[in-house]
């Protein structure tokens, strides 16, 4: 909705000239001159920290970081449980985006088509949303817990018995048990961002459609879907990346368990790092992630704007 | 009216077959009664859905070991209201909820300040090389968290910063400046220039117009730039995780792992905690809900 604003400004460009211009550059570089030093010390200098200590050995404590040349990659490259970790968090990524914004969208859709009620449904389908990746994985790690969890319980009571298992505890189950959790916590964002588009959608195109005898799957088809083609592409975008990027959930539910089957990148240079004391195999298993995610986002950003210009 | 009703139909799957199925004999407004039904059937299962976890949270906080290990009911049949005391205590949780109320209002400060100057000269001031600034805001705001914290967490040791307050709210900040930037930008765009205008024309310099004019306007975009990022900064584990070593240092989230593994505290004292560490935010959700669907919607859609 706002997007437009962000294409450079349209302002006249033609530079005042002399002492004048001295003056505005000034006072405009003055303005950003807090965010440039933060943004600069604390994001920038990491970055680039991060891309050279990949190349370097360290153990986290000695102020020595011998260049190592490509060693670190070749660590990485045949460590099997960063790989496992790359293939787990796609999976997370495929889960987060279908069935994330599968429900989503589902809920958006139907929290706008009901007249009461929807201040209430809005309101509790987000609350999951505030809490912590901390709270999130305490509370299900007592829900699925094997014998006292009351998901198991809960089962038994309504006869479905069978179903029950130790949830984060077998290989073939935990990871999308911690999948249908990152769902659980996580897709009142998307819904927030699906109910504000379709909010959005001028009413005017629904009873142009209806006069033309329009039916229901017709109606969502070529007028909602399109209308809200902007929102969903954020949404998908925001989504992937923060089912990509999962860290905390899995850290206190299952610490990447049983075995390495819900390890996820983030915890693998977490481990790598603070735990094996590899500070530059991490740092090269953090540009060989962190730069699968930025390559997708531009890949994305760029689909969007051709196809917001087509 | 009708025309809200008929729209129900968008939730197709659900409601198309009661309403084929009704057709013909029956009169139509049968049909719309059953998807309305349909509709907050769903509804409610995932109202509950979400709920559940939470309730069940409150629960099992109030129960005793025994009672929340046998399972046996879902209602604690004596609640036990010492249980958050004995976790107060134990888990140390008012030196963790003081800190996150520190280190998370001081983000926010921060975040407000330096953000609404960058918003401002973006939207207003008319300078060479702004182009280039909005460029790096957009790339560093796809550099991903992963790619980032092992670095940071070396660049605050050689800065001495790490297991530091004043570390930890720097890289607070400094992680919500170029969304909040980007808000507050589009922001005074949509502001008119009237005011700006007539102070400089009174002969007010920039920083005086800015502190005495702009900001005192800016309250509703100030405001939904403060709850996202609050949200966020309460919220944040990955870097508290790595900074901090004293307990009497860490942020609630960190804290409660800290209790989790080193006190290894009983089950209904742990869900006591957790119940605390959320009461506040949960609280703050339901006061600033609007706020809050408004700065998410801000941030997204930027």
């Amino acid at each position: 909705m706002m997007t437009q604003h962000l294409a450079v400004p349209a302002r006249r460009r033609t530079a005042p000239r002399g002492r004048r211009a001295l003056r505005r550059n000034l006072i405009g570089w003055s303005f950003l001159a807090p965010a440039i030093a933060l943004i600069g010390i604390f994001t920038i200098t990491p970055f680039v920290q991060a891309i050279l200590l990949s190349f370097q050995s360290w153990d986290g404590v000695s102020p020595d970081t011998p260049w190592v040349g490509l060693a670190n990659y070749d660590f990485v490259a045949s460590d099997p449980i960063f790989w496992a970790s790359m293939r787990n968090v796609v999976f997370f990524g495929v889960v987060g985006f279908v069935a994330g914004n599968g429900v989503a969208l589902g809920m958006a859709l139907a929290v706008n088509s009901v007249t009461r009620g929807r201040t209430f449904f809005r309101t509790v389908f987000y609350l999951p949303g505030v809490l912590s990746v901390v709270v999130v994985g305490l509370l299900f790690s007592f829900i699925l817990a094997p014998g006292s969890g009351i998901l198991n319980r809960l089962l038994g009571m309504v006869g479905l018995g069978m179903l029950q298992q130790n949830w984060l505890g077998e290989p073939a189950v935990a990871l999308p048990a911690v999948a249908a959790v990152f769902v659980w916590f996580h897709w009142g964002f998307g819904f927030l961002l699906f109910l504000a588009g379709l909010q959005d959608v001028p009413k005017e195109l629904y009873e142009a459609a209806e006069l033309d005898g329009a039916n229901r799957w017709s109606k969502f088809r070529y007028i909602t879907w399109p209308q809200l083609a902007p929102v969903t592409s954020i949404v998908s975008l925001l989504t992937l990346l923060a089912a990509l990027q999962i860290f905390g959930t899995v850290q206190v539910l299952t610490n990447g368990g049983p075995g390495h089957h819900t390890m996820v990148p983030t915890l693998a240079i977490y481990n790598e790092a603070f735990v094996n004391w590899r500070y530059g195999s991490a740092a090269a298993m953090s540009v060989i992630f962190g730069g699968a995610l930025v390559l997708l986002s531009v890949i994305q950003l760029a689909i969007t704007r051709r196809r917001s210009r087509a | 009216m009708s025309r809200t009703t008929g729209r129900a139909d968008e939730m197709s799957v659900a409601s198309v077959p009661t309403s084929t199925a009704e057709g013909g004999t029956r009169p139509p407004r049968r049909g719309v009664r059953l998807d309305k039904v349909g509709l907050y059937g769903l509804l409610s299962v995932a109202a509950l859905t979400a709920l559940f976890p939470l309730l069940w949270l409150l629960s099992g906080s109030l129960q005793s070991l025994t009672e929340l290990l046998s399972n046996e009911r879902f209602l604690p049949a004596d609640p036990q209201w010492h249980n958050y005391v004995t976790a107060w205590v134990q888990g140390e949780l008012g030196i963790y909820l003081r800190n996150s109320v520190l280190y998370t209002g001081s983000a926010v400060i921060g975040i407000l300040l330096v953000s609404s100057l960058a918003g401002y000269a973006l939207a207003r001031l008319d300078f060479a090389g702004k182009g280039v600034f909005t460029f790096v805001i957009l790339a560093v705001m796809i550099i991903p968290a992963p790619a980032m914290f092992l670095a940071q967490y070396k660049l605050l040791i050689s800065l001495n910063l790490t297991n530091n307050p004043v570390g930890y709210v720097l890289i607070l900040i400094t992680s919500g400046i170029p969304m909040s930037t980007l808000i507050m930008r589009s922001f005074f765009v949509s502001q008119p220039r009237a005011l700006e205008e007539a102070a400089a024309l009174d002969g007010a310099g920039p920083l005086r117009i800015f502190w005495n004019v702009i900001l005192p306007l800016a309250r509703p975009g100030m405001a939904a730039v403060a709850v996202i990022q609050g949200l966020g900064a309460w919220n944040e584990y990955l870097m508290a995780l790595v900074l901090f070593e004293d307990n009497s240092l860490m942020p609630v989230q960190r804290g409660l792992t800290a209790f989790t593994s080193a006190e290894t505290p009983q089950q209904q004292i742990l869900l006591a905690a957790t119940t605390i560490s959320i009461v506040p935010v949960v609280i703050f959700y339901l006061m600033a809900q609007r706020h809050i669907v408004k700065g998410i919607g801000a941030g997204a859609i930027k």
